[in-house]
Parts: C-alpha cells; structure tokens; sequence
C-alpha cells in the first residue's frame, strides 16, 4: 500500500521558500511531496561517468550471459551429468559438505566409500556404512587416495613418441585400430588390464570379444593371487571363491596369510575376527606361521617363524597329523604327494594346533597366504575339508570369475610376434614385472599404448601415453569382495584430461561414452530396476541391490585336488629365500607417488620412505649385518642392492622386502625412495623365491628414516596385555598393574568442565591390528603436513595419531616375541601437563573436557611439548606447508606456495598451521563443533542440553576397520564411550601422572592354548623386570 | 711499617704470613697514586695489539652468530638440531649456562660486599661485568627460540583489546620476569659502583671528547661526603636486591625443569642443583677471565694478587663438591624412589643414547675441582686457568645432559630419539661466547677494571690509626 505522507497546511503564497517551485505552488512541487523519493532516484543516484545505470549494467550482463549461453556453448565439453560450482546447485550450501557414494576398485574388491566433497572438490573419504560388506571403515589406501587426485606430478598430456598430441589423434588412433580389428576379427590386438573386478569392463570385454574374436585379452596384477585361483577353480569348480566367516570361527590358523591387513583381503574379515576377539565373551583362538611379522602375526596368540618357503612342509606335517587323527584318507593321500623340502618342525607345536583344530572341529578355519603355490592352497583346503570346515565357516562364492591369460602368456604370443597392438590400460608393466621377459619383449611390439597417472616406467618405452583418469574423476563401476557392485562416480572433472579405461574400451567396441552411460548401460544389465528411480537408488546407496555373489556349500573335489599337488615342482631348501611384501605404505608400487603413504609408516619396521630388507636376528649376527648396511641379493642371475635391516620376529633362513619402491623418474614424490626388488621376481603370483645369495657390500651404513626406533616397554606397563584366564581370574588387573597410586592432589585448581558434553575417547588394544587406517584419516581429516624423509630421520614426523609398535618376549626369546601395537594420540589431560607451561596461555582447556590450541596465539616455545608425556604434540618445525621438502633449508631463497592443485585437498574446516606452531589431536574439534551447531539448529528454543546429539564419529574412530576406537560423551552414561570405559580392561596409562586422561584404553587379552610350546610365555608383555 | 709508595719494585707473590694473618689487599704498600695510575693506565694506554686481535676473532664470532641467528628466524627452528622428543636443546642449555654463569658475579659483588669480605673488592668488578654480559648473552636465547619471534611480546603482561594475560603459572614466564629483572638490577648495580671511578677518568681525560663521554657516564660525580654518603647508601641497598637475585634466578630458571613432569627434570633437588652449579661455573670464569688478564696487565698483578685467585680457588672447590653431593642425591633419589620411569631416566641417562654428555660432564665435575684441595694447584695459575676452563666445559655438559638426555628417555620409550646438534646450533653458542668476549674487550678498554675508589678505602693509609696495627681494613 502506497504510504500517504500528512503535510501540515501551507499558505498559498509562503513567506520562507526553498524552491521556485514552493514559492509558486505548482502541481509538480504538490506531487513531489507526495513521493518518497524523487522519481527516478535510484537511477539517479547510481548513474556513473560513463552514463551506465545499475538496472542497464544487469540488463546488458544478462543479456552477454544469455548470448553466451546460447551461442558458444557449442564449443564446450558437453557437461550434462557433473553441475559446475559456479552453476550454483540448488542443493548446496556454501560451507557444508555433501557426500556422494562411490568405491576405490581394488584388486582384491572395491573399497565402498562415501566421498565428503566441499563447494565441488572432494576433500575426505569414508566408508560407506549402508553397504553390505562394510561397515563404514576403510583402509589406509582408500584414504589416502585422495591426494592422488591432486598430486601435481600426475601427467597431464596424451603423448606419442613423447610428442604432446590432441584428444582428436588419439581417439582417430583408436578408431583405427578399431577398424583394422574389424577387418581380422582382431588379430593383433593385445589389452593388458589389471583386476579392476568392475561390470562395466566385463560387459566391454565381452563386446570386444564378440566383436573380435581373436582379441587377447590379459588380466594381470603386480602381485597376483593366480595360485590361489587355480587352486580354487580346481578344487572347488571355476568361479567358486572360499568365503571365510571369521565370526564363526573359534580356532583359526593362519598359513602365511596376512588376512587381518585390510588391503591384503578386504575389510570384512579384520571386523568378523575382532568380533570373536571379545574376551568377555567367546573369544577365538589365532595361531599364525609366517616368516615376517605381519599384523596378523602381531594378533596371534601364538605364532611361529618359518621361512615362506617351508609353509608347504608345515601345511603336510599339519595335515598327517590330522589325517592320522581323523583317519581321513584323502586328507592322507594329499599330504603324501606333497614334494617338500623336508623341513621338521616342532612336534609339540604341530600336535598342539592339530589338537585345538580337532576339538573346534567345523568351528575353524586354515587359511593360506594367497600367494603361497597351488600345491599349498590345495593341501589348506583339504585340510579344512578334514576338519569339517567347509560349509560351516567356509562357504563358497559363486563368481562368474574365469581364467584369463596372464603377462607370461602376453610375453609369450609378442615373442611369437602375434601381437601387433597393444593396449596396456593401468599398472606399471615394466616396472612391476622387471624379473621377467615382459619389458624386452614390449619393445617388439609394433604400437603400444599405456594408460596411466604418470608417465612411468612402461609410459616412456609405450608410442602412447594417455593419462589415467583417476576415479574420483571418471565413471565406473566395481564389486566389493562379496560381489556387490558399486558405482564409481565422478567427484570432479578430469583436472588434467585424464580419461578412464572404459572410455578407451568403450571407444574400441564402438559404444559412445556420454557420461554414465555406459556404467548405466551394464546397470540395466544386472539391476532388478533398471529404472531412473533404480539408478538414482544406485548412485545414492552406493551399491546394487542383491548383487552379492551366491553362496554355495563348498565341494571338495578330491580328485582335482590331488594332480595340484602330485604336480607341483618340489621347493628346493636353500640358505636363504626371499620374500615379497605388499608394501604398507605403497602396496605393490601404485602408491609411490604418494607422500601421506610415504610418510605413514611400515606396520611393523615403523619405516617411512624406504623399503629395507629384513633379516631375522640371527641371520644378521651370522652375516655381520647391522641395519642400514647394504647387502647384495642375487637370484637367476639378477641381482639387487638394497639396505638391511634387523627384523626381530623374522624367520631365519629368509629375508622380506617390500616390493613398490625404488622408482625412478616418474614422480618427484617417488625419487630417492627405496629400493627395486621387483627384478628378483620371476613369477608374479608366488610370494617368495629360493636359492637367494646373500653378500654384505663394504658401502657405507643407509641411514633408515623411522618413526619408532625404541621397541621395548623396558619393564613399563605402558601396553599392557594378559591372557584370559588371567583375565578371568582377574578383571581388573590391567588398572591393577598401576600399583600404588598416591591421592591425587593437583596445585593448581584445574579447569571448571561445566559443559553436558564431556568428550572421551577409548581404544581397544585388544582388537587394534595396527593397520594405520587411523594414521591416514587424520592427516586427510587434519590438514597435517607432510615432512620427508630427512625430517622424520631428525624425529621432525607430524603425524597427529601414531601407533607405537611394542615388542616383548617374556624370555627374551625370538620364538616368544610378542607384538603389540598402541595407538597414541593426545590424552586430553583433564589436568594437563603441557597446559600450565605454555606462557602465552595458547594451550587451554575447555568445558568439555578438551585440550584447546589456539594456533593464533602460539608462540612456540615448545614447552607443551616437552612437558608432554606422551609427546604426542607435534611443532612446524619449518613452513611444511608452504615450502618444498627437499628446500626447507634455503628459507625465504626457497619458492614460497603450495601446488594449486594440492590446496584444495584440504579440508576447510581445519586451519593450516604455519612455522613455528604446535600442533596436536584435537578429537576432531571440527566434527564436534558441527554436531553441536546442528543440535543447536535442532533444539530451536527449547533446551539444547536435552536434545540429542547428532550421531558423529572422529576421523580415526570413522576409518578403524576393527571397529577399536570409540569416541563420544562421557557423561551420557548410555553412551557408546560410557560402556566402553566401563568395562574391566580399561586402563589409563602414565595414571600415576595424575594428569587424568580422557583416553583409556582397553588391555589386549591373548588367549593361549595351554598345550602348546611357550604357553606360559604368551600375554606376558608386561612380565618382564624393568633396568637397574 | 713501611709507608706507602708508588715506585717501589713490584713483587707479585703474597708474603708468607703468619697463621690467620690477613694478606694485604694490595702488594708492594703502594700508596693511592699508584693504584689510580695503574688502573686507569689501562683505559688510558694505547690500545695493544693483542686487543686488536681479540676483539676481530670475538666480534667474528658474535657476527657469525647474529647471522644464524637472522638465518634462524626467516627460516624456521628447524633449521637446529632440535626434534621430539628434544624441544629444547642448545637453545635452553646455553640459555641456563650463561645465566647460571652469571650469578658467581653478583655473588662475589654483591653478597660477598655484604658479608665485608675484603678480598672480593679488586675482582668484583670484573665480576659484575661477567654477571651482565653472561645475562645479556643468555637473553638471547629465550628471545629468539621460539617459533614466531614476532610475536614475543605475547610473553609480556601488556594490556591489549584481546583482554589476554600470559599465563602466569607457567614457568617460562618467570624466566622472562626473573631475568629481566635480574638484567636491570645487575646492570644497575654495576654501572653504581663505577660511577666514581668513571669520575676518576673524567678528571684524568686530556681530550675533550674523553672528558665529555666520561662526564657524561659519571653523573656529575664531585666526591662530596653528602654525594657518598648517598652512595653508599644506594650501593648497599643494591647489593641487597642483587644477593637476593642470585638464590631467586637461578632457583626460578631450575623451575623451568622441575615444575616439569619429565623424569630426570622432576625434583626438589633442581634450585639448590642450578644454584651451586651456577656459582662454581661462574667461579670457573671469573678465573678464566682474570689470570689473562694479569697476564695482559702485570700491574694487575699487585691489585688482584695470588692470594686472592686462591681465594676464588677454595670457592670453586667449595660449589664444585656442593656439585658433587647433587649428582650422588640426584642418582640416589631416582633409585630410593622407586619408581620405573624416575630410575630408567637415570638409568638410560648413562646407558642409552647419549652417554657420553653424562660421563663428560661427571668426569671433569667430580674430579677437576677436587683438584683444589692441593695448595700447589691452587698456586700454580696456568694449571688453574686450564681447570677453570675445563669446570666450565663440564658445567655446559651438565645443562646439556640435564635438558636433554632427560628429554630424549622420557615417558615411552617410543618417542626416544637421539639429539644431534646442527651447525647452526653450534654457530649460534659460539656467536654467544663471541658477544660474551666483545663486551669484555669493549670493557677493558673503556671502564676500570677494578674498582678504584673501594679499594684504595683498604689501603693502610686509608685508616688512619688502624693502619698500624693490622696493615689494611676498613672500618665500616
């Protein structure tokens, strides 16, 4: 309504006047004083020089952006399916994440994730709990694989012969090669693929086929379960795949196999183990042979070290034992045609497992490493078929997995000059595969190509290199170790043109790649609704509906089984075999270019940046080996040099190296780390190799950079484990081992924790395998730098989380040695330590019970962290942020900046930390502070200490695998965290600090079977006399 | 009684006397002229050669030590050999080693004047300017080892729109009050107790350039009664304030470590361990700074006689043994205590990383100033300015040992981790003792040495009626 102004009357003719206007009374002034503002005033008051209205200036930029819009959208990538950020979504809120569900395809299965994406970049990964085989965990690979994303040094440019050329050549080049496999039915044409287990790729493959029929078509991976799978096709029928049910199993003997390592076997099985690892109720059994300590070793309760070429031998004086006592005659007979090396083992130990195998007999499980021979794999599965194991805790998965040729056939046909082109789509051919004949034959190849993130080993001695899509980037799909499908979906456009194996298989058979389409194409294939409906419910969910594989009761089938192992060669004993390892940190090498996974250290050397070869105590002594001394290792007329290190735990007769490393030329992140062992591997798919000679080379020591170089407890109950009848017997004893423990009395009065919310953290020792899933999520979560291989040798690492590696042997003994490891992270003091030092007061407490940084006001005195004992504080020691690592040194003469593409990694709601600032675990404040808002949104008026929290979890607590880590409000006594402090296992450690920590962790119980050697000597870490 | 004279032949060995006979302050009966002449003939003189010399390879030093210093501060602390667990390093050894050095000075100026012991009259000087240059190099570090030097003045209680204070219960602040204060009532009582001397020079000048600077320092100081009877007064109440600093600093700076939680760092024993440890370490330099000294300037040798290094000898052997009695209580402790990380400290203090700082530190303490009990040690001054020396180099170990092999065994033994200095490290504690000796050349050449008008007070003539009887002392 138009607001009528009351003017009070005025004289026709005024004596005081402010215009002509007023003076005369015209109609004009009358209806001027009507009117708020003068007609036209907005434009007036906004005209500037150049005669341009504020209404004109939107009334022309409209019509640019609409002349835009229509005229040269024409010349741009068709964008239909990915909306811009500066499109502005309707559906996002500036400063809020979104999360999208997609998978990390691996070889073992996809990992199913959900991606935390902020204003259009990915920024965190988590898992996805909605699916089947997850239960929102992830492994450190998964999380790390971010950063892959933005790493600066990825290739950005198709090249060929080197030269940089367009999009267009590349795609007339496959749309020639196309042709010409039209014309001989492929003839020629070679694809070398990893195990990407993804439909899409299955369906193309399958087209392609139909298409050519002579195409040939190799799956391989650097470290391959080939084996494994023969053993399984054979013995179980093509396709069928053991599942191992771990939550069922109350005696599980592990044959080699890391299967706890979540990268090794998936996630599922380190969340079935630690479920039955619960000493309070029905607690498993894990005994473990291997010849390296691996976490799964790390968790046994009781473990013995044999070289990885005498698991054979263990396996067959295992099974007469069993066979004897079952009176199994096929069992028997398997174990007889076994070809050993006649190594014995102790008797006591054999007997003791057989035993406790029998008495849990159809309620165990034997696994083999996969990487163990054929012969192995099919002696482990009868002798779970004699201990009723199959189809209790074993079952089948019917996968519609068939053999495919491998490299070595690859190497063949190019040798037999049958291939003419090949397409390499991924992996690192000849890098990965030195110890065989494939890099010398690839250069007989007549067109090569190689799809890859860097341009690597095999991209300089391919015609084509194609950069890789990565997968944050590009369409897809996978399954997960159950078969479940889950969508791969685009978080961000290619940032450097990178494009996807299925865009390039897809080009080949002549299907059209707009976007999801051909990930679309194969969902209509499987998907019950292959509606729009049942694909947004794909996209959303993160996995198709029932898509797991079948399960089938297996069927042991005997008589394939006993040609595997009457066939295979014999293992010829030698002095010393040598082992590969999936590395930690870089698994078969894919991750080198990583620096988050350079940095997190090896589970059990705690060595970063570096790969070493382990020699067992004893060796060492015998060859004069101390660690950094380099060593050469031939075998077959190759040979290596690489440092040694003391490996306690380790077999004798046996050496481990980490394969992965010592790259050279690819990434800078890659250079100067580690050492190549990859040429003394001949057979991708066995994990260890004999007749290794060992020679000690008079070069100076290496000096190893670690993040643990102090590996004994030296009597202090710092970890602190005990058996379970121990336990039984005694509940408390963990929170006993305290000792006396004066009345706590602190000078100063300490902080007033006034708030609801009273924030605690505890970690289950019991169940942590050690994985380093935690590690890695905190750096992605945390915005925590990384430092390089010289800072972390000057004890510089930032890592905000670590996880202490603890060995113990109650006599001192390699065959009783014991690990355990602990992760630490701030304890959050109620009365902290570091708190009353810092004199700029930048280190305070809040109500809640937290430990505050204020990064603005730190000085950097390094006090706290002095003062700290569990020096879980870390100080920016130089600008890690800002400055390159190999140029900390220079100062200000160093390029200052970080990569562009690396910004936007980092997650918003973190500060970067400049030099000169302590830094630490803050319990996720972020996280916390988020769930508080949202709460505070909730509650509106009513009282926000009655409304529930939103459900959150910290980084760490997020990624665990083994479900470990629980966090929340310790004053909600129905809380999670509550229970969990509540229970008799819980401890403090440094209680007599009085300093009243937050974290508590829960002791690990072992649970020894009293017949077997050493009994007494299991979970007696905290048995051991202290110095002096 | 032989009367007092300024040519007489100079012999620079203290008269054998008779049992609790005092020796004279000051040899050869010279007479108030001589003492004048001699002293200010130093500041007066040509500047030697050997000064020349001195003074380059010092302020060579102190520059290169400014320059790592810069360097430190556009770089990052990283650039020392620091890590975790070692924090603190060089940084804060070298800080607790200079400023413990420094309290032997205000004791023997201050306390000692006091206590009217005669014989710190012609070292005290030289004394208190150690006490100041040894404070001002151990600021250095606590200004600039932070890892935002710009923001130091967080460290001051200012009062800001932030509404913040320091944090008063935390004791690096009250390092930062205890040293500066202890900066300005040393310097002050220094520069006090020059004054008349300073006036000496003034009158003595013969340019005018001379004549103005020292005008200008000395205060319009005439020599009235009414002007000492001031004096005096002032200079008592100073040494006063200065004897009380000398137990509060070093008993404030040793709270850095025992407020701590870190075993090896947390005990009661740490004020009277930084304390006697402070005493003997500054003992050891006043020796090393005055036989060169005498050396340099024979006429010294009259002043600042045997006798009197004897003096400083039986102190030095007196902290040093108090040094001793706190390693053994400190060893004894850590084991009656009972606790497991209380004895590991100790145990991996001689046996784990780093052993070789406690065997160095523990083998020149126990044995060197033991060395003192022997008269012909104490005589024999090229044997005692090599001791002092090397007290002193076991006095740097001690603070290292004590900052650091605390540090690199503390509560997991996870977090271990050996600590190597870095060039630069060393580069900036050589820069320390390179400011420490151009402030003392600087010093030589421009204030008396000793203190002229206190001690030409103990001359026999000075006490007329008691001159006779005794030879020396005044009668207060």
């Amino acid at each position: 309504m138009k607001k009528i102004f009351q003017h009070p009357t005025r004289d026709a003719k005024p004596t005081l006047w402010r215009t002509q206007g007023e003076r005369e009374n015209t109609p004009e002034f009358s209806e001027s004083l009507a009117r708020e503002f003068t007609a036209g005033a907005t434009a007036l008051q906004e005209q500037d020089d150049n005669g341009l209205s504020r209404r004109n200036f939107v009334r022309l930029m409209g019509a640019a952006t609409a002349l835009t819009g229509l005229g040269l959208t024409g010349c741009r990538r068709p964008e239909a399916h990915l909306v811009p950020f500066t499109k502005s979504a309707e559906w996002t809120i500036p400063g809020k994440f979104l999360y999208y569900a997609s998978a990390l395809p691996t070889p073992v299965g996809a990992v199913p994730l959900t991606i935390t994406t902020s204003d259009g970049r990915p920024t965190k990964i988590e898992g996805n709990p909605l699916h089947p085989a997850s239960n929102g965990a992830t492994d450190a690979f998964a999380q790390a694989s971010i950063l892959d994303l933005y790493d600066p040094n990825r290739s950005k440019e198709i090249t060929y012969n080197s030269a940089t050329v367009s999009r267009a050549e590349l795609d007339a080049f496959l749309a020639k090669v196309r042709t010409a496999a039209g014309t001989n039915a492929g003839e020629g044409l070679a694809i070398l693929i990893g195990k990407e287990n993804s439909p899409t790729i299955e369906r193309l493959r399958a087209e392609l086929t139909k298409q050519f029929p002579k195409i040939l078509w190799v799956e391989d991976e650097a470290i391959s379960s080939k084996e494994s799978d023969e053993a399984f096709d054979a013995v179980f029928g093509e396709g069928n795949r053991p599942v191992y049910d771990f939550e069922k199993a109350d005696v599980i003997l592990s044959l080699g196999s890391d299967f706890l390592n979540p990268s090794e076997t998936g996630l599922g099985f380190a969340k079935g183990f630690t479920k039955r690892r619960n000493p309070e109720g029905k607690m498993n059994r894990l005994y473990v042979v291997e010849n390296h300590f691996s976490l799964t070793g790390g968790m046994a309760d009781h473990r013995l070290r044999i070289p990885a070429s005498g698991i054979g031998d263990f396996t067959v004086a295992l099974a007469k034992v069993i066979a004897d006592k079952t009176s199994d005659t096929d069992l028997a007979a398997l174990a007889s045609s076994y070809k050993g090396s006649g190594r014995t083992f102790s008797d006591a130990w054999i007997k003791g497992v057989a035993d406790d195998l029998l008495a849990a007999k159809g309620n165990g499980i034997v696994i083999a490493d996969s990487q163990q021979p054929v012969a192995v794999q099919a002696l482990t599965l009868g002798v779970n078929k004699a201990l009723g194991n199959l189809g209790s805790t074993i079952s089948v998965a019917q996968t519609a997995i068939k053999p495919v040729s491998t490299l070595a056939d690859l190497s063949k046909a190019i040798q037999t000059a049958a291939v003419k082109t090949l397409l390499i789509l991924g992996g690192d051919p000849v890098y990965s595969a030195s110890g065989t004949e494939f890099p010398n034959s690839l250069a007989s190849v007549p067109e090569t190509l190689h799809l890859s993130p860097f341009v690597d080993e095999t991209s300089k001695v391919t015609h084509w290199h194609v950069p890789a899509a990565h997968y944050l980037e590009s369409w897809g799909d996978a399954r997960s170790i159950d078969g479940t499908i889950s969508p791969v979906q685009p978080m961000i456009l290619p940032l450097w043109n990178g494009i996807s194996s299925v865009e390039i298989l897809a080009a080949l058979s002549g299907e059209k790649v707009d976007g999801p389409s051909a990930v679309r194409a194969t969902f209509n294939t499987y998907s019950k609704d292959s509606s729009d409906a049942g694909w947004q419910g794909f996209l959303r969910n993160g996995f198709a509906q029932d898509t797991a594989w079948p399960r089938a009761i297996p069927v042991f089938n005997q008589a394939a089984a006993l040609p595997l192992i009457q066939s295979a060669e014999s293992v010829v004993a030698s002095d010393f075999e040598i082992t590969f390892l999936r590395s930690s940190s870089v698994g078969d090498g894919r991750y080198a270019g990583n620096s988050w996974l350079q940095e997190t250290p090896d589970f059990v050397t705690k060595l970063v940046w570096d790969n070493a070869a382990l020699f067992s105590p004893a060796d060492a002594t015998k060859l004069g080996i101390k660690d950094g001394d380099f060593v050469k290792l031939s075998a077959g007329g190759k040979s290596v040099e690489i440092a040694a290190m003391v490996a306690p735990g380790h077999a004798d007769g046996s050496i481990s190296a980490a394969l992965g490393y010592g790259r050279r030329g690819v990434s800078h992140v890659m250079e100067n780390v580690g050492f190549d062992v990859y040429p003394l591997r001949e057979n991708s798919a066995l994990c260890y190799r004999t007749g290794v000679k060992v020679e000690k080379l008079a070069k100076p020591a290496y000096v190893f950079a670690t993040t643990q170089e102090h590996q004994n407890m030296e009597g202090r109950n710092i970890a602190r484990e005990g058996t379970l009848d121990q336990f039984q017997k005694q509940p408390e004893f963990a929170s006993e081992m305290d000792g006396e423990i004066a009345p706590p009395v602190s000078i100063y009065p300490n902080p007033p924790l006034t708030s609801d919310l009273q924030w605690g953290l505890s970690m289950d020792l019991n169940t942590c395998i050690g994985c380093n899933a935690c590690i890695v999520a905190c750096q992605a979560e945390n915005n925590i730098p990384v430092v390089g291989k010289d800072q972390v040798r000057r004890g510089r690492d930032m890592a905000w989380i670590r996880i202490d590696r603890w060995f113990s042997s109650a006599d001192h003994s390699e065959e009783n040695l014991e690990m355990i490891p602990m992760g630490v992270m701030c304890q959050q003091c109620e009365s902290a330590p570091c708190e009353a030092v810092c004199p700029a007061n930048a280190t305070v407490h809040s109500e809640e019970g937290l430990n505050l940084m204020a990064y603005n006001r730190c000085i950097g005195t390094r006090y706290c962290a002095n003062n700290c004992p569990w020096k879980v504080r870390r100080f920016n020691w130089f600008d890690f942020n800002e400055r390159p690592l190999d140029e900390l040194y220079y100062g200000p003469l160093a390029p200052k900046g970080m990569a562009e593409s690396l910004k936007l990694v980092k997650n918003p709601n973190v500060t970067v930390r400049m030099r000169g600032v302590m830094e630490k675990c803050t319990f996720c404040i972020q996280r916390i502070e988020e769930a508080k808002i949202a709460r505070a949104v909730k509650a509106g008026a009513s009282d926000v200490t009655k409304t529930p929290l939103p459900v959150f979890k910290t980084a760490c607590q997020q990624a665990c695998p083994s479900e470990s880590i629980v966090f929340g409000n310790i004053n909600d006594p129905e809380s999670a965290i509550s229970k969990s402090r509540s229970i008799s296992r819980t401890y403090t450690s440094l209680n007599y600090l009085n300093t009243r920590p937050r974290v508590t962790y829960l002791a690990r119980i072992r649970n020894p079977n009293p017949a077997m050697p050493g009994a007494d000597l299991v979970g007696a870490a905290n048995r051991s006399s202290e110095h002096a | 009684m032989s009367t007092l004279t300024t040519n007489a032949e100079a012999v620079t060995e203290t008269p054998d006397l008779e049992i609790l006979a005092r020796p004279p302050q000051v040899l050869n009966n010279r007479d108030p002229k001589w003492v004048t002449g001699a002293v200010c003939s130093i500041v007066e003189g040509k500047t030697p050669l050997w000064w020349w010399i001195g003074f380059t390879i010092a302020a060579t030093f102190a520059g290169i030590g400014g320059a790592c210093i810069l360097y430190m501060i556009v770089t990052g602390v990283g650039v020392w050999g620091s890590n975790s667990p070692c924090f603190w390093a060089w940084d804060i050894t070298n800080f607790i080693f200079w400023v413990s050095m420094a309290h032997a000075g205000s004791m023997i100026s201050a306390l000692l004047f006091l206590t009217r012991q005669r014989w710190s009259i012609s070292i005290a000087r030289v004394s208190e300017a150690m006490t100041v240059f040894a404070i001002m190099c151990a600021g250095v570090y606590p200004a600039i080892h932070i890892g935002r030097v710009w923001f130091v003045w967080f460290l001051f209680p200012i009062p800001n729109n932030y509404g913040m204070w320091p944090n008063f219960s935390s004791p690096l602040l009250w390092d930062v009050f205890a040293v500066t204060s202890y900066l300005t009532v040393s310097s002050l009582f220094w520069f006090a107790g020059m004054i008349p001397d300073l006036s000496v020079l003034r009158d003595r000048a013969t340019t005018k350039i001379r004549r103005f600077c020292y005008g200008i320092v000395s205060l319009g100081w005439l020599g009235t009664a009414r002007q000492w009877r001031h004096y005096e007064m002032m200079y008592v109440l100073l040494a006063g304030i200065t004897s009380v600093l000398v137990v509060t600093v070093t008993t404030i700076v040793s709270s850095d470590c025992a407020t701590s939680v870190i075993p090896g760092w947390h005990a009661t024993i740490f004020p009277f361990y930084f304390m006697v440890g402070a005493v003997y370490s500054g003992c050891a330099t006043v020796l090393t700074l005055l036989i060169p000294l005498r050396l340099a300037y024979p006429q010294l040798k009259e002043l600042i006689t045997a006798s009197h290094l004897d003096k400083v000898c039986k102190l030095l052997l007196f902290m040093g043994s108090c040094v001793a009695y706190v390693y053994v209580m400190e060893l004894f402790n850590a084991w009656y205590s009972g606790n497991a990380f209380e004895r590991g400290a100790f145990w991996e203090r001689f046996n784990g990383l780093a052993a070789w700082y406690p065997i160095t530190c523990l083998s020149i303490n126990l044995i060197v100033p033991q060395l003192f009990w022997f008269k012909k040690i104490r005589h024999c001054l090229p044997v005692v300015f090599v001791l002092a020396i090397l007290c002193n180099v076991g006095m740097w170990f001690e603070r290292f040992m004590i900052v650091t092999t605390s540090l690199i065994h503390d509560f997991l033994p996870s977090s271990w981790h050996i600590f190597h200095a870095s060039i630069v490290d060393i580069l900036t504690a050589t820069g320390t003792v390179g400011i420490f000796f151009t402030l003392f050349l600087l010093f030589i050449r421009f204030v008396p040495v000793i203190n002229m008008s206190e001690l030409k007070a103990t001359l026999p003539d000075s006490q007329p009626g008691h001159a006779a009887e005794e030879g020396h002392g005044l009668k207060s």
